[in-house]
């Protein structure tokens, strides 16, 4: 049967898709092994590989996480909604959709020199914390808006109608109904859209980020740390010593990023049950 | 029927010359008909024959359907319900309207009793208007004890009730009621037609069917829409019995479905 051959080959893909996940896991803990201790988690960039720790980048990660986080998801999330359900059908709104769909396609670093020009320098947040963050959320965006318009779209017509023919005003429509029912959708969208993000190097380093830091950064007004950006300093260094603290720093931030994906599963799954 | 020594009470609803187009598809076609205080009036007719838009016009719900173009009037009280002072808000929490589909909110019963009252700004009890509405449907002797259940847990049957509580629960003026049995079995559809012979003592009531002998059971008056266009409208009884046009006839007598 052509089915079985299909269902055969899809087994075959996600055994190798797993296998490639398991090497890269095993390759990095393997390189990290030697940098791996608690004060790796702690200690400030140094000089010498056996130092070095990832401290201020591990601080200035969750940072940026916090704030991409809540500059993009009320920003896309509202201009969701707007498009979906306040925007007047016209060839403008149209014209707008399309404009988010392209720049879901933007390559990340041009966003980085984007940055640098609107945040660093336009509006004097110098190579902040701050400036990667609203960075970032302008990356996560474009995607966090598309994926939430389709979960808003997924939300069948008769809930709105029923809504809307008990009185209800539109923003009741859209609060009471319209975004219990598309919030699963709209976090799993946001939380792929955000996940990337965490892990870009490229626009980080446009902007300005520091490799080199010995405290762990307090305000979003202090210097750009992160650990992708650490991860790319410490991989060009030529003493062999600092591949395994890249090494180590690359296995912290695939950590960070499991678990910011569980926290987001965990989130899915209440608002489903709320929703049933 | 009325006291002729006073003047004709003004019509609860009346559609006056209405035409409502969809794009190019004219769903409702020079329309004049009005709804008398207290009467439940039944509009039959073929599918696609413009029950379910002209329902929709006497609450705005036109409003949502993309590329919509009405001409004509629609009163509400003599007020015209497109004019510029009306709030639509307003004319949908005093002119209540049930789906063909029960369409419950996927939380529960409760929270489908609540979400007009709230929406509106109730300040009483809702749990106090949770019983009254859910008794005059037949439910509170049902579910007195699940008010916490999902509502998508009822049968079909029970969730079309629901629908109609939770309408009942905006007081409203009219109940306008799309098709509310042609999904349901026949026992399930027995419990709605015996609510809306008791509703009919509160409500003036606007029933699309496509059940003639629906309409015969429950309406005072019938209206016979085919293509958009009204074909016949007068008590339901002359209709049925010595109908005028011969398009009426031959739909009564199931020439055409």
């Amino acid at each position: 049967m052509a089915r079985d051959r299909i269902g055969t080959a899809c087994g075959v893909a996600a055994a190798m898709v797993a296998a490639a996940f398991l090497i890269v896991a095993v390759v990095l803990v393997g390189k990290a092994w030697s940098a791996a201790d608690l004060g790796f988690l702690f200690d400030p960039s140094s000089r010498v590989a056996d130092r070095a720790g990832i401290g201020p980048a591990l601080a200035g990660t969750l940072w940026l996480a916090a704030l991409t986080i809540a500059v993009a998801f009320p920003v896309g999330v509202g201009t969701a909604v707007y498009l979906e359900e306040y925007a007047p059908r016209t060839g403008v709104t149209a014209a707008v959709g399309g404009a988010v769909e392209n720049l879901a396609g933007v390559p990340s670093v041009v966003y980085g020199v984007a940055g640098l020009a609107l945040f660093v320098r336009g509006m004097g947040m110098g190579p902040s914390l701050l400036a990667g963050g609203c960075t970032l959320a302008a990356l996560a965006l474009p995607t966090m808006i598309v994926t939430s318009r389709a979960a808003i779209r997924a939300v069948p017509r008769g809930l709105r109608e029923a809504a809307y023919s008990l009185g209800a005003t539109r923003w009741q429509v859209v609060r009471g109904q319209v975004l219990p029912a598309a919030a699963p959708g709209i976090v799993t969208g946001s939380c792929a859209a955000f996940t990337r993000t965490a892990g870009e190097a490229a626009p980080l380093l446009v902007l300005g980020a520091v490799s080199f830091m010995t405290f762990a950064p307090r305000s979003p007004a202090d210097p750009l740390a992160s650990l992708p950006t650490q991860v790319f300093a410490w991989s060009t260094r030529s003493q062999q010593d600092f591949a395994a603290v890249a090494a180590g720093a690359g296995v912290a931030l695939l950590l960070v990023l499991l678990v910011m994906n569980l926290v987001a599963r965990a989130v899915r799954r209440r608002l489903q049950g709320v929703s049933a | 029927m009325s006291d002729p020594t006073t003047r004709p009470a003004v019509p609860v609803l009346a559609a006056e010359d209405l035409t409502v187009r969809f794009g190019r598809r004219t769903a409702l076609a020079n329309v004049t008909l009005s709804v008398p205080r207290g009467r439940v009036v039944s509009v039959i007719g073929p599918s696609a024959g413009g029950k379910t838009t002209l329902l929709r016009a006497f609450n705005r719900m036109n409003d949502f359907v993309p590329g919509v173009a009405t001409t004509g009037t629609v009163r509400f009280n003599g007020v015209d319900l497109h004019g510029d002072e009306v709030d639509p808000v307003e004319v949908r929490r005093r002119i209540g309207m049930v789906f063909q589909q029960a369409t419950l909110f996927p939380r529960s019963i409760f929270a489908n009793v609540a979400f007009g009252p709230r929406a509106s700004g109730y300040t009483g009890d809702l749990l106090e208007l949770a019983e009254e509405v859910l008794d005059a449907v037949g439910l509170w002797s049902e579910l007195a004890e699940d008010l916490d259940r999902p509502a998508l847990e009822l049968s079909a049957g029970q969730q079309q009730r629901l629908c109609i509580a939770r309408t009942l629960a905006l007081r409203p003026e009219v109940l306008l009621l799309d098709e509310p049995t042609s999904a349901l079995d026949p026992p399930a559809t027995a419990r709605i037609e015996s609510l809306i012979h008791s509703l009919r003592r509160d409500y003036t009531i606007v029933l699309a069917t496509h059940g003639r002998r629906q309409a015969a059971r429950l309406s005072d008056l019938t209206a016979y829409l085919a293509g958009g266009e009204l074909i016949e409208y007068g008590p339901t009884e002359t209709l049925f019995t010595t109908p005028r046009d011969r398009r009426t006839e031959s739909y009564l007598t199931g020439r055409i479905a």
